[in-house]
């Protein structure tokens, strides 16, 4: 039958223990440990070797790999200095490894690890579903806020998006300019000239039309961008 | 409460050793040290030398034992090796093989 072994606090196992059946380890084991039930290893056990079972419970000090086909549960005062594997794993306050930790695999059927799992389950769900739900919110309160800012006073939506760049080319072609470094305008300087045709007659026509807020638009871009409060005081004042 | 327990089912290749009682069910290759007593029951199956306190052997046991105290065949018992103890009993039923140093 498969009944519970103990390897006490005084005795020494230098080898490999396998088998079926629950195993306590309470004292030292130095060697592979593999059984088909649960493993405790208590806070006096050590543990060199890997470390195979249903759910392995660890409160000692272990040097390998522990891998628990149900469950993983570092506890408090545990010591782990090897990879970790399971379906579920977990490490309490006051427990500490070092090594990979990989959660994985469906838990074998089997009920007797269902308080374990408890206690298992808040440790390692809140940490993946916080991230998830915490990230979305602040983007999008980020870019929501600043579009409709920038949006409702000129609407040269084109404008603000480049803004770090344009402060750099000046005069140049606010796109472009990110991308390209200063050698490609002097060749595009053909280019340039479209544009800035069109932004100084702009700048002409707007104090006869007040009405058009269009024709400020393509040079907002260039000056304004040195900062996003001149450029409402600027209107403003235009205005 | 003895200290270490082998259960049935439970196979160990390696030494062991301890200062507390050993109670052995399943399976044991390779040496056995303890200054305590050592039981090896019905279920068991030891090939290993063994010292200790004291040897109760229900099972099977191969391997070579010192004991400072004494050693017990039970009956159903198997027990091939060398004994050296300073008691030595053979329950009715029980085998051996083996050379006995009753250090007389």
């Amino acid at each position: 039958m498969t009944e519970t072994s103990v390897i006490g606090v005084g005795t020494v196992v230098s080898g490999h223990v396998r088998g079926q059946g629950s195993l306590e380890i309470l004292g030292r084991v130095e060697g592979d440990v593999s059984v088909t039930g649960n493993v405790v290893i208590g806070p006096q056990g050590r543990v060199r070797g890997n470390v195979s079972g249903a759910q392995l419970s660890i409160s000692g000090h272990v040097q390998g790999d522990l891998r628990g086909t149900q469950a993983v549960l570092l506890e408090p005062g545990a010591r782990v200095a090897g990879d970790i594997s399971g379906p579920r794993v977990g490490i309490a306050p006051g427990a500490l490894a070092r090594g990979h930790v990989q959660t994985d695999g469906e838990p074998a059927p089997a009920a007797a690890a269902r308080p374990a799992a408890v206690v298992a389950r808040p440790l390692s769900p809140p940490v993946r579903v916080a991230p998830a739900p915490l990230s979305p919110p602040p983007q999008a309160r980020v870019e929501a806020k600043p579009l409709p800012q920038r949006v409702e006073p000129k609407a040269p939506v084109p404008a603000p998006l480049p803004a770090p760049t344009p402060v750099r080319t000046e005069a140049k072609a606010p796109l472009p300019a990110p991308k390209m470094p200063p050698p490609n305008r002097d060749v595009r300087k053909p280019e340039p000239p479209r544009v800035a045709p069109a932004a100084p007659p702009s700048a002409e026509f707007t104090p006869v039309r007040p009405i058009k807020p269009e024709p400020r638009r393509p040079p907002p871009p260039v000056v304004p961008v040195l900062s996003k409060g001149t450029k409402a005081k600027k209107k403003k004042s235009h205005d | 409460m003895a200290g270490t327990v082998i259960g049935e089912g439970l196979t160990i290749e390696g030494d062991i050793s301890g200062d507390e009682e050993i109670v052995i069910h399943g399976t044991l290759r390779g040496r056995l040290t303890t200054t305590d007593a050592v039981t090896v029951a019905g279920t068991a199956v030891v090939g290993a030398d063994i010292t200790g306190a004291s040897l109760s052997v229900a099972g099977q046991v191969t391997g070579d034992v010192t004991a400072s105290e004494r050693v017990d065949v039970q009956a159903g018992g198997k027990l091939v090796g060398d004994i050296k103890a300073a008691r030595f009993t053979i329950a009715d039923g029980a085998s051996f093989k083996g050379n006995v140093d009753m250090e007389i």
